[in-house]
């Protein structure tokens, strides 16, 4: 066989529509455990109950699984022993993975890979955390326990100490460069709390105004308490087999039409587009591509939101608006439930739960199926879904469909 | 508004040396390309034979950030001005930018000058590189 007679890799790939049809990936299955103040149970605990659900949501059993791909929060405790708490026999796929806030997306692109070469025929995918305690805040688990030496505990000295600090760096260098506004990344905040109170698994309902945003304390300025994530604990797992297997089984298939990765490899160096441009520009209009889409037949989007930050700049990135126009755009109106833009329906990590990126991936399956109820987008054919890590260093894009969409 | 304790470990051991006497090393490859203090690998040639080389001093603003922490007595929230400075040799380096408070949010605008200096949470810990204005 010569090089010329492959399909041509490009922008496209070799994605699922160069696929029998019944090869395709499909997630099936659902499982997402009672999330946020949840106490008394390990990461891996929560990690088995999710695929426990997720399996029986789908309508298969435990022996059914022949793959399972896991990942865990800063808590740890999940491993690929899972197999072993999960009494699953002679796995085809098993393997433990770590893209931070990209992982969810990441791991649903490689079962999807998987169930269309055959490797495995049903994946399961879970993401768990633990690192609330009934006593105390989250900052004793997200922060740092080591005794601070090398370059990591200089960075920590030097008073950079987690995620809030790099973000708010990123967000003041597009505020200094576009313009952008606290009160602009408010919107964001008010939008999902709105989303949110239809949302019966959101751990914060109660609405809020721009002005409690503005009231909230501050974080890291120029983030308030109320730009910044949720933290929670629990456990999330999605099944993927192909889409002839879905066919027989019990939830509404939703295809996973197309899907991309960007790690620009840019965290702690010196980078021009630092804060201004994130990998969510390459990796979305490639997701698009190979799924045979355009950014117009996107009905739902569920966007990566460790901070508002992030979803204004993803929306530039993939863009819902021109680069610099985030701030504008989202004050214009078009978020929330009133709004025409259906984005994060679920309260996203700000006011839903906090699952990394199975918080965005887990709406986004209900939304496709039509299953959100009193927050449920009449159209829902094509969702697109984001997930994000490091400081906006690791970047993965997924194209979802319903039965109807995908055709 | 003080920097943390922070302890020497192999690879940062030259560095610290540095600092302990006032001054900031960068990273130089045999092609004459300057990394960043941590850097292993040339981010130009990815030459792995690396030298130290004191870095001037001087840097310009690229963005700040404010951060609060709430002590656990209770009292007022401390603030910590932090920012992310290009050093005139090329690379960005993070930490404090070390000045009264509140900030003049006029004055902290891209390009602002600023200038490395040293200071230690206490003798026993090393002396860590912070910002100040120029």
């Amino acid at each position: 066989m010569t090089e010329s007679s492959f399909p041509s890799p490009g922008m496209r790939g070799l994605g699922p529509r160069t696929w029998p049809a019944s090869s395709r990936p499909v997630i099936a299955g659902l499982g997402m455990t009672s999330l946020g103040k949840v106490y008394g149970q390990t990461s891996a605990r929560f990690a088995a109950d999710a695929v426990r659900l997720a399996v029986a949501d789908a309508g298969l059993g435990l022996a059914d699984v022949d793959g399972l791909l896991t990942s865990s929060g800063m808590a740890g405790g999940i491993s690929i022993d899972l197999q072993r708490d999960l009494g699953l026999k002679d796995l085809r796929l098993l393997s433990h993975l770590q893209a931070y806030g990209s992982t969810a997306g990441a791991m649903v692109q490689f079962a999807s890979m998987a169930v269309m070469s055959g490797t495995a025929n049903v994946v399961a995918c879970v993401f768990a955390d633990s690192p609330l305690r009934p006593e105390g805040s989250a900052g004793a688990v997200y922060g740092s326990r080591r005794v601070p030496a090398g370059w990591w505990g200089l960075l920590g000295a030097s008073g950079v100490v987690g995620a809030n600090p790099m973000y708010a760096l990123a967000a003041r260098r597009h505020m200094d460069r576009f313009g952008t506004t606290s009160e602009q990344l408010g919107h964001i905040a008010v939008a999902q709390r709105d989303w949110a109170a239809l949302n019966p698994a959101a751990q914060l309902r109660d609405p809020i105004t721009l002005a409690d945003h503005q009231a909230s304390r501050w974080i890291v300025e120029p983030f308030h308490l109320l730009d910044c994530c949720l933290v929670s604990n629990g456990g999330i797992a999605v099944v993927i087999t192909t889409a002839e297997r879905a066919a027989s089984l019990a939830q509404p298939p939703v295809h996973v039409l197309g899907w991309a990765q960007s790690h620009p490899g840019r965290y702690l160096r010196r980078s021009p587009d630092f804060g201004l441009v994130s990998g969510a520009a390459a990796a979305g209009p490639a997701a698009l591509a190979m799924a045979g889409r355009r950014l117009t037949d996107v009905d739902v989007a569920e966007l990566y939101d460790c901070y508002t930050f992030t979803v204004l700049l993803t929306l530039e990135d993939y863009g819902f608006c021109p680069k610099g126009e985030g701030g504008p755009f989202v004050a214009s109106g078009v978020l929330g439930p009133a709004g025409k833009l259906r984005l994060n329906t679920g309260g996203g990590q700000l006011s839903g739960y906090y699952m990394w990126g199975m918080t965005p991936l887990s709406e986004a399956i209900i939304q496709a199926r039509g299953g959100g109820g009193a927050r449920q987008s009449a159209a829902h054919d094509i969702v697109l879904v984001s997930g994000n890590g490091g400081v906006l260093d690791h970047h993965s894009t997924l194209v979802l469909a319903s039965e109807a969409g995908a055709g | 508004m003080t920097v943390g304790p922070v302890q020497r470990d192999d690879a940062t051991a030259e560095f610290f040396d540095a600092t302990a006497a006032g001054r900031f090393l960068l990273r130089r490859c045999p092609a004459g390309h300057i990394g960043e203090p941590a850097a292993t690998q040339c981010t130009a040639c990815a030459a792995t034979d690396l030298d130290w080389v004191e870095a001037g001093g001087g840097a310009s603003l690229v963005s700040w950030a404010v951060s609060w922490s709430r002590p656990a007595d209770g009292d007022e929230p401390r603030k910590t001005l932090l920012a992310i400075g290009e050093l005139d040799e090329g690379p960005w380096w993070w930490t404090l930018l070390a000045c009264d408070l509140p900030p003049d949010a006029a004055e902290l605008v891209p390009g602002r000058r600023l200038r490395i200096a040293f200071r230690r949470a206490d003798a026993e810990h090393e002396a860590v590189p912070v910002f100040v204005l120029a």
